[in-house]
């Protein structure tokens, strides 16, 4: 199937990532970051080392027929694939991302399995798709019985983390974060937007107007990219929440170096983003001001140790 | 880590304690969940104070999600939700304090295997958030139980996630047998861990058992009855001791002695700073008596393969 | 796209895991299956194999009538091969087992192009895949049973939101919605659950549901199952299984050297007629005793949840449409049977 919006194509992809410190006490190299994510013995794990450390998983499909969510009631139903892949960054925080596409409309009755298979990452409709109701409905969650796209991503998730050489042995306690998202191509002469909001325990929607022709697994790379730094804002924010300033406390040290340790360096927007949605993340970052955010912290961070440091030179105190 | 909260009789207090050492914990910066795994009865949401919330937790409860019925169970953030006065402000450096509760109906229910999977799933997903996790189970050798020991034996997925039970009983004699065959009997925790892959010394090393309700001869009203009385009720204390040892529960096996507490008689409730010290309603020892079992919690020294 | 995205693309992963490439392999029109027999009968009664080649003959002659002659004119290649079963039991050895059953096959006029071994589908084949220093390699070991699982997607019951355990869980792999499992709660029986009926997805008014055991045993030491092997067999002769886009299960040359006293020393798939057509074939055709029937049933279930890469499936639908043969755009339809009588 082609791009978004293509004759052919999908004239919608919507999608769900779930990110996560990868549950050990360090990070993971190369060697087990691949064998982590090693989800199908006939498939390699993708390794990049620029411009940071990054591994993503062979793609595992879900099959599903049922309703999607809308919000006007609409029933419709969808069959075919949810395709989803783990991510494995500085073999430090773990993504689970599970996405799908959907054309226009599609056969009036269910087809042999066979049909979809030959469709990875395709949810075809069984007659026609109500597309905006979908989109909205994606994002306002699933309720009962309705595509599930979020619960695929956490099987998967659990799956990775189920592995045995993960130790649980977590450095600071993190917020798990969900981020929804639904990508439609942008109509003859409409600029192409991007809407994000953020809710309760953790939940970020994105809904994406996009220039036709847009593959949807960029999309999802996308959407990786902003949950993974949207995670680690959230993450930082967190952990740097109630702490005093300058005040004395043996507990404190552990949680600034932590941070240190394990999330200052990861932050590195657009890594691994397809070019064709660079401008995307541009726009994005205009309006929330998350890479002046994160300079922001970083700068206090390290303001902090520095203090921290000069201090214990005057009184010597245990760093743990 | 996970602490799993056991009881083989109901009204042994294990339900209002654990509530309350996850508060203590939480209040000393922790993150803390509590999974109320109580089909039976469930309680945790009353003693949170929480009465609106769990409303809406029928068919999103605990229940619903081992069930399969939810992918999602519903989480309750106890600081914003709970409508104890005095929890309602966030103390500064306080950690996160969330309840996921059980459905209200709905009780006792055998498992499958898929059921196992999806506990294994939620625990290792809350431990990224959480430094505790409690689980508030059934009395009795229940289903949720059961389950518990499966997910956390050396293969069921739970194994290396250092797991440690507490089994509370009330200070009476049948309360102790009943208590010591619950970890040790035939059908008791241990051997049906055994039977489950668990090592039954390490297993038998990650029980505690917790005293509730019980009376401290040193304090009042109990060092001031009539000299008869005391020394009767020694004899029963001495007694008492006896007979547990006997059965197991030795007192390095003793985690902690919660007092007899009137405020807890009349309702299951946290005890907070301002019971004990504005409204004087609580014991300061009651207090004290929680906070140092929520430390003992993680502490080492009070854990090993005996 | 332009040129130098392709270029970002390429260098943004590291040259040895670059985008896998999958393999060309030679083809066949018709891979025709001669037989399938459990070592047991023929140890036990060595007259069974000269009864089962004349009976299967005149249905592997029909078999290739029936493809007729390719519209590239010329005859239609066809190789026959013949299945033994050395994973189940091992009661003989290939010097003592494979000289009489070629007789018995030269006898009622056939030849046996490909001798394969059972095991060779389950793995790991000794010497199947190109070993690498680190044993803990996934490449040093070729388990074609254990890569169809890894790519096995159940064909979802409507109702199916994506909330629901995979294959892999369970062991077991079914045509439709399970029964529910009965939870003798009296508190959530009052909610009225009661015994409801299993049902076949693609029913036609009523059901044949199907439950298939894949595997039993710790995953440790799995043992599949004859439907499941079965399954990975059809793959395997339909070309279109790939260890990482490397052909899988290619067959070995035999030099007329006579067969060994091991199994395990004998190539998981034995090229006996140097003048064969080749032994991956766009179509299959198996020859089989009725009693397989079950078997072949859970086949066609399994293959029909199986994910063929697509690249693979193209380069086999583009081969074909070049060569003028229609084949069946779903994996399962490519499969063929013959129950003759009497076998």
């Amino acid at each position: 199937m082609g791009g978004l919006g293509t004759p052919s194509g999908p004239v919608l992809a919507c999608g769900e990532v779930r990110t996560r410190l990868l549950p050990t006490s360090d990070a993971v190299d190369e060697r087990t970051a691949e064998r982590l994510l090693r989800l199908r013995t006939d498939e390699r794990v993708r390794l990049s080392r620029h411009p940071n450390r990054y591994a993503v998983s062979p793609g595992l499909l879900t099959g599903v027929d049922c309703r999607p969510p809308s919000v006007n009631g609409a029933s419709s139903r969808v069959v075919g694939t949810v395709t989803a892949r783990a991510v494995l960054v500085e073999g430090r925080v773990l993504q689970s991302s599970a996405h799908f596409s959907a054309p226009a409309s599609g056969p009036d009755r269910r087809r042999p399995w066979g049909h979809y298979l030959g469709r990875p990452g395709c949810l075809i409709p069984v007659g026609r798709l109500p597309a905006r109701s979908v989109a909205e409905g994606f994002l306002a969650g699933p309720g009962p019985h309705e595509l599930d796209v979020g619960s695929i991503a956490e099987s998967l998730m659990a799956r990775v983390c189920r592995h045995r050489i993960l130790d649980f042995d977590l450095p600071l306690t993190t917020v798990n974060t969900s981020l929804r998202w639904t990508a439609v191509p942008a109509v003859e002469g409409e600029a192409t937007s991007v809407l994000f909001t953020k809710a309760d325990d953790g939940l970020r929607t994105v809904a994406l107007r996009l220039p036709h022709g847009t593959a949807p697994a960029a999309v999802a790379g996308l959407c990786e990219d902003l949950a993974l730094h949207d995670w680690l804002l959230t993450t930082v924010a967190y952990a740097l929440d109630g702490l005093p300033a300058g005040h004395e406390d043996s507990g404190l040290p552990k949680v600034l170096r932590s941070l240190v340790d394990h999330l200052l360096h990861l932050w590195m927007p657009r890594g691994h983003v397809d070019r064709t949605l660079h401008a995307v993340w541009e726009e994005l970052d205009e309006h929330t001001g998350y890479s002046r955010q994160w300079n922001v912290m970083g700068q206090r961070i390290r303001d902090q140790l520095v203090l921290r440091a000069v201090r214990s030179r005057h009184q010597p105190s245990a760093w743990d | 880590m996970l602490v799993l909260a056991a009881s083989d009789k109901g009204g042994t207090g294990r339900s209002v304690t654990a509530a309350n050492l996850a508060y203590q914990r939480s209040l000393d910066g922790d993150d803390v969940c509590f999974l109320d795994f109580d089909f039976g009865s469930p309680t945790a949401s009353a003693v949170f104070d929480l009465p609106d919330a769990v409303v809406g937790a029928d068919g999103r409860g605990l229940h619903s999600y081992l069930q399969g019925r939810t992918s999602e169970p519903l989480r309750i953030d106890v600081w914003a939700r709970t409508e104890h006065p005095a929890l309602r402000d966030r103390p500064s450096g306080s950690g996160r304090l969330v309840l996921l509760p059980g459905d209200r109906t709905g009780g006792e229910f055998p498992f499958a295997e898929a059921d196992r999977h999806r506990f294994v799933d939620l625990v290792l997903r809350l431990r990224h958030e959480f430094d505790l996790l409690f689980v508030d189970l059934s009395a009795g050798r229940s289903y949720a139980a059961d389950l518990v020991l499966a997910a956390t034996s050396p293969h069921g997925g739970l194994g290396r996630q250092g797991n440690r039970w507490l089994v509370f009983h009330r200070w009476t004699r049948q309360h102790v047998m009943a208590a010591a065959e619950l970890a040790y009997g035939n059908a008791g925790l241990v051997r049906a861990g055994a039977a489950m892959g668990h090592r039954p010394e390490v297993l038998s090393g990650s029980i505690r058992f917790v005293r509730a309700a019980a009376p401290d001869l040193e304090s009042p009203p109990w060092s001031q009855v009539s000299p008869a009385q005391y020394v009767w009720l020694r004899q029963c204390e001495q007694v008492l001791e006896e007979l547990a040892a006997a059965r197991g529960i030795c007192k390095a096996r003793v985690l902690a002695s919660i007092p007899l507490e009137p405020v807890l008689q009349w309702q299951e409730r946290l005890i907070t700073d301002e019971d004990v010290h504005d409204h004087g309603i609580a014991h300061h020892e009651t207090l004290r008596a929680m906070r140092d079992l929520a430390q003992r919690l993680t502490d080492d020294e009070f854990w090993g393969p005996w | 796209m332009n040129g130098s995205e392709s270029v970002f693309r390429e260098t943004s992963f590291m040259e040895t895991s670059g985008e896998p490439r999958t393999e060309a392999l030679p083809f066949s029109h018709l891979s025709l299956e001669l037989g399938h027999v459990y070592m047991d009968d023929l140890v036990e009664d060595p007259t069974r194999l000269r009864r089962h080649f004349a009976a299967v003959r005149p249905w592997a002659d029909a078999a290739r009538a029936g493809l007729g002659t390719p519209n590239s004119g010329g005859r239609p290649r066809v190789s026959t091969c013949f299945l033994i079963d050395d994973y189940f039991s091992r009661r003989s050895t290939p010097a003592e087992l494979i000289p009489p059953l070629l007789e018995a096959a030269a006898e009622a006029g056939l030849t046996i192009d490909y001798l394969a071994r059972e095991s060779a589908c389950a793995g790991p084949v000794p010497g199947g895949s190109r070993p690498l220093a680190d044993g803990s390699s996934r490449r040093g070991r070729a388990e074609p049973a254990d890569w169809v699982l890894r790519r096995l997607v159940e064909s979802p019951p409507p109702g199916t939101t994506g909330f629901r355990p995979p294959a892999s869980c369970t062991g077991w792999l079914a045509n439709g919605r399970r029964s529910p499992s009965l939870r003798v709660s009296p508190a959530l029986n009052s909610a009225g659950t009661v015994w409801q009926p299993p049902g076949e997805t693609d029913a036609r008014v009523h059901s044949v549901f199907l439950d298939v055991e894949l595997w039993s045993g710790q995953e440790e030491k799995r043992s599949w199952s004859c439907a499941f092997l079965s399954a990975v067999w059809q793959l395997v002769r339909l070309g279109l299984l790939r260890d990482d886009g490397h052909a899988v299960l290619a067959p070995a040359p035999w030099e007329d050297e006579g067969f060994p006293a091991a199994w395990d020393a004998l190539a998981p798939v034995l090229r006996l007629n140097p003048r064969a057509a080749p032994f991956t074939a766009y179509v299959t055709c198996s020859v089989l005793p009725a009693r397989f029937l079950p078997v072949e049933h859970a086949v066609r279930v399994i293959l029909d949840q199986v994910h063929v890469e697509s690249e693979v499936l193209g380069q086999v639908a583009m081969r074909c449409a070049a060569e003028g043969f229609g084949v069946p755009s779903e994996v399962v339809d490519r499969i063929s049977y013959v129950f003759p009588p009497g076998l």
